[in-house]
């Protein structure tokens, strides 16, 4: 039954992935994180942040799931949070429901730029998980 | 006293991963419920295939007309900030659990401290399932428990699939609010 867990991506890999994020504008830290709010991998944040960016970052895709659902719209994509610092997207990775992927930025980012930069991660992810 | 702005009642289901608190609002609400179930990867700490890592979402109208949104949480600690927006505002809190899992007494303990706060105003009502099974403990030891820490709440044995069981563990937070008694209050 279980043939999506994500114990199936690697890690390290999936890791240096989220290290290109080092080159992107305003990018405070990244987590690929399991549907049920466990981090897969993470880049720039500390174990406790990158823990609690995973379980609040799976409540908001599984709403946004909801929502989708609810509104007759399909599969949910991504979410993106503004806030007066900065700006949070959580995406999802492929076109499986397992596993999704939330970026932290401040004000300092573009948010054309961030968007396309997760997009672009995700889609190195995706690969990580059919290759 | 807890009714919200619209009038309505608030109930919220918690309790730890399992203990039934998707399947009791499914079970009762007179719509299809909200659910944001996902697949569990975490088998060790639950052999179940899928955990809400949102809320439940429900609604019934009992008889005297009064309307009780039910809202369920996450049973996992890592949703604790889930467990705080969703407590908030509520007539009544009641905490699911299963007898049969070890450290069910403990897990009360959890649930009664992060809801405490939110119930100050409305009831706690405590629903034990699967009291039948061998070497659990009963619902007396779930009331004992309560007493020993100076709260008045009812713990009640029922299966999160029966409907009557879990209309009675609504009604009682729904009644006890309206008569503004202090039940699920510290003494």
């Amino acid at each position: 039954m279980s043939s999506m867990r994500p114990a199936k991506l690697s890690r390290e890999l999936a890791r240096k992935v989220l290290e290109g994020y080092g080159e992107v504008a305003g990018v405070q830290c990244a987590v690929l994180f399991s549907s049920d709010g466990f981090e897969i991998a993470s880049h720039a944040a500390d174990t406790a942040a990158s823990a609690r960016l995973a379980a609040i970052g799976s409540s908001l895709a599984a709403l946004g799931t909801a929502l989708a659902g609810e509104a007759g719209l399909g599969n949910f994509e991504r979410t993106t949070i503004e806030s007066d610092g900065g700006a949070v997207t959580i995406m999802r990775v492929g076109s499986s429901r397992s596993m999704s992927l939330a970026v932290v930025a401040g004000k300092d980012a573009v948010l054309g730029q961030l968007l396309w930069a997760t997009q672009r991660c995700c889609q190195a992810l995706a690969k990580l998980l059919d290759p | 006293m807890s009714r919200t702005e619209t009038g309505e009642f608030k109930i919220v289901f918690t309790g730890p991963m399992g203990a039934g608190k998707t399947t009791a609002i499914a079970a009762i609400s007179e719509v299809e419920p909200v659910r944001t179930e996902v697949e569990n990867t975490d088998r060790v700490a639950h052999a179940k295939e899928s955990t809400t890592v949102g809320f439940d979402f429900g609604r019934i109208t009992l008889a005297d007309g009064s309307v009780v949104r039910l809202y369920g949480t996450p049973g996992q600690v890592r949703y604790r900030f889930m467990w705080d927006i969703l407590g908030r505002g509520a007539a009544g809190v009641i905490v699911l659990l299963d007898a049969g899992e070890p450290g069910a007494l403990v897990q009360l303990d959890v649930f009664v401290d992060a809801f405490i706060p939110h119930v100050a105003h409305g009831a706690l009502v405590v629903g034990v399932g699967r009291t039948d099974a061998p070497n659990t403990p009963s619902t007396d030891a779930f009331a004992a428990r309560l007493d020993a820490r100076g709260l008045v709440a009812p713990a009640l044995s029922a299966a999160a699939r029966e409907q009557g069981g879990v209309m009675a563990r609504v009604r009682t937070p729904v009644s006890i609010h309206g008569s503004h008694s202090a039940h699920g209050l510290p003494a």
